[in-house]
């Protein structure tokens, strides 16, 4: 039996799934399952049919995007035939801006200038007293501050009654003292560099002490300020204390002496006649009346 | 020296308002020449152009006074009128009282105007009005503020106030030094 006619009426029910007639090849984004298509539109067409047109030509795209696609590597499990797509190559913008730089600590600056870069070193080290592996800081670790030497020698020169368990704790808490201090400062130096103005930034300025030491005071004025007024009286009747801060700047700003006189006058006129009202006194003096009809 | 702010415009008018009303227009808007109000250590002014102009040449300190002074302002924002503007409020008084001769001496002396002392009183003028002083030959002695008004003072006893004193002549020989 030849059921090629068969087959081959089948077959025409269907459009073919290849498509012709693309000029520029069409660029496809599988990761996406996106196609783009670069062909120019064929404008006589789309003036002529455009439903049928565009509808043609997004069944074309989508042939060739299925096609790609069939030709991915497949896996097939319970929910069936799968194509493993590949990473998308399409770039799409960042949605936030990148992050700034953090500001560098006083140290950070020292080393880049210097050139000093940080070694990594392991966490373990040997020690030879005990023979055995400890953290280099930290719990049990090697840089005990010599409080638990068992004996400590006198060091030359110094008072042999002195207690050198003490001098060795007391120089331990100065130590962090100090690196608390210098904490603050770079904390302090950040937050005048996150405040300059990019203009400042982008020329290279660097934050300095004393900038960093102002901005803290006018932050810490105003707050003053700000807090004298908030009293019930708004500061009017307040203590007032010796040295204290007095609001700078509030100016009261009057019109010049010597102006258009014609102006200054119609906004006098204005006031009056806000004042007495615009049509000024009543012209019939109400009371006066009645009392003149009373008599007839 | 400075043109009043809109505020102390607005308080300005509104007392000098309860003496001549809407005449007040007349002070502004002359016929003449242009004249203006100018404060000037809480003084206000009432000067020509001219004047005005010129006087801008003279340093703040040096400047003692110019034109005609209205009155004051007070430390709480009130304005208190001066003698030195009774020729001004005295042309367009609306309401006024004229006093017996006997009267016009504890009038000068800074006195309020007792009944007694009533010679005349414009018709009809209500409590607490703006009037100026008058002495029967309709020479102006100063203003005060009434007490009542015309009606109810028919009843009142000769001896019970009926204008209060706000400025009198007197006062030019008694507050000489800070009237100006």
């Amino acid at each position: 039996m030849d059921v090629s006619g068969v087959l081959e009426a089948h077959k025409q029910k269907f459009k073919s799934v290849s498509v012709e007639g693309k000029v520029i090849p069409v660029e496809y984004d599988l990761g996406l399952l996106a196609a783009y298509d670069q062909n120019p539109v064929d404008e006589a067409e789309l003036k002529k049919n455009k439903e049928e047109y565009l509808h043609s030509l997004s069944r074309d795209n989508a042939q060739l995007l299925f096609n790609e696609i069939f030709q991915l590597q497949t896996i097939s499990d319970d929910n069936g035939v799968m194509a493993i797509l590949p990473a998308p190559t399409t770039l799409l913008p960042r949605e936030k801006p990148l992050p700034k730089p953090k500001p560098e600590t006083r140290w950070e600056k020292f080393a880049k200038a210097k050139g000093i870069v940080n070694r990594k070193k392991e966490r373990m080290v040997y020690d030879d007293a005990t023979g055995e592996y400890k953290p280099r800081w930290g719990y049990k670790g090697i840089n005990d501050d010599g409080s638990k030497d068992w004996i400590i020698e006198v060091p030359a020169g110094a008072n042999p009654m002195e207690d050198q368990y003490e001098a060795r704790r007391e120089a331990k808490k100065e130590r962090i003292e100090r690196n608390e201090k210098r904490r603050q400062r770079n904390m302090e130096e950040a937050a005048v560099a996150t405040k300059m103005d990019q203009k400042a930034v982008n020329k290279g300025d660097r934050p300095n002490m004393d900038n960093a030491r102002s901005l803290k005071r006018k932050e810490i004025e105003s707050q003053i300020l700000i807090s004298k007024n908030s009293t019930a009286s708004a500061g009017k009747f307040d203590e007032a204390i010796k040295g204290d801060l007095k609001p700078k700047g509030i100016k009261r700003q009057f019109a010049p002496t010597v102006t258009d006189l014609s102006k200054e006058k119609a906004g006098n006129m204005s006031i009056l006649d806000r004042v007495v009202g615009k049509n000024g006194e009543d012209l019939v003096n109400v009371r006066k009346a009645i009392k003149a009809t009373k008599r007839q | 020296m400075r043109p009043l702010t809109e505020l102390e415009t607005k308080t300005f008018f509104e007392k000098l308002a309860k003496y001549i009303g809407r005449n007040i227009t007349h002070l502004i808007d002359r016929g003449d020449e242009t004249y203006c109000f100018r404060l000037h250590r809480d003084r206000v002014y009432y000067v020509s152009e001219s004047v005005m102009r010129k006087a801008t040449s003279v340093g703040r300190d040096q400047l003692i006074s110019l034109g005609i002074c209205f009155g004051k302002f007070t430390k709480t924002g009130k304005f208190r009128m001066h003698v030195t503007c009774l020729d001004y409020i005295a042309q367009y008084a609306k309401h006024k009282v004229w006093i017996k001769p006997n009267g016009e001496m504890p009038f000068l002396y800074g006195n309020h105007v007792v009944k007694a002392h009533i010679g005349r009183v414009t018709e009809d003028t209500p409590e607490h009005q703006g009037v100026i002083v008058y002495s029967m030959t309709d020479v102006p002695l100063g203003f005060g503020v009434t007490a009542r008004s015309t009606s109810d003072t028919r009843k009142m006893e000769p001896t019970a106030i009926v204008v209060f004193h706000q400025a009198d002549i007197g006062e030019y020989l008694r507050q000489e030094d800070t009237l100006f």
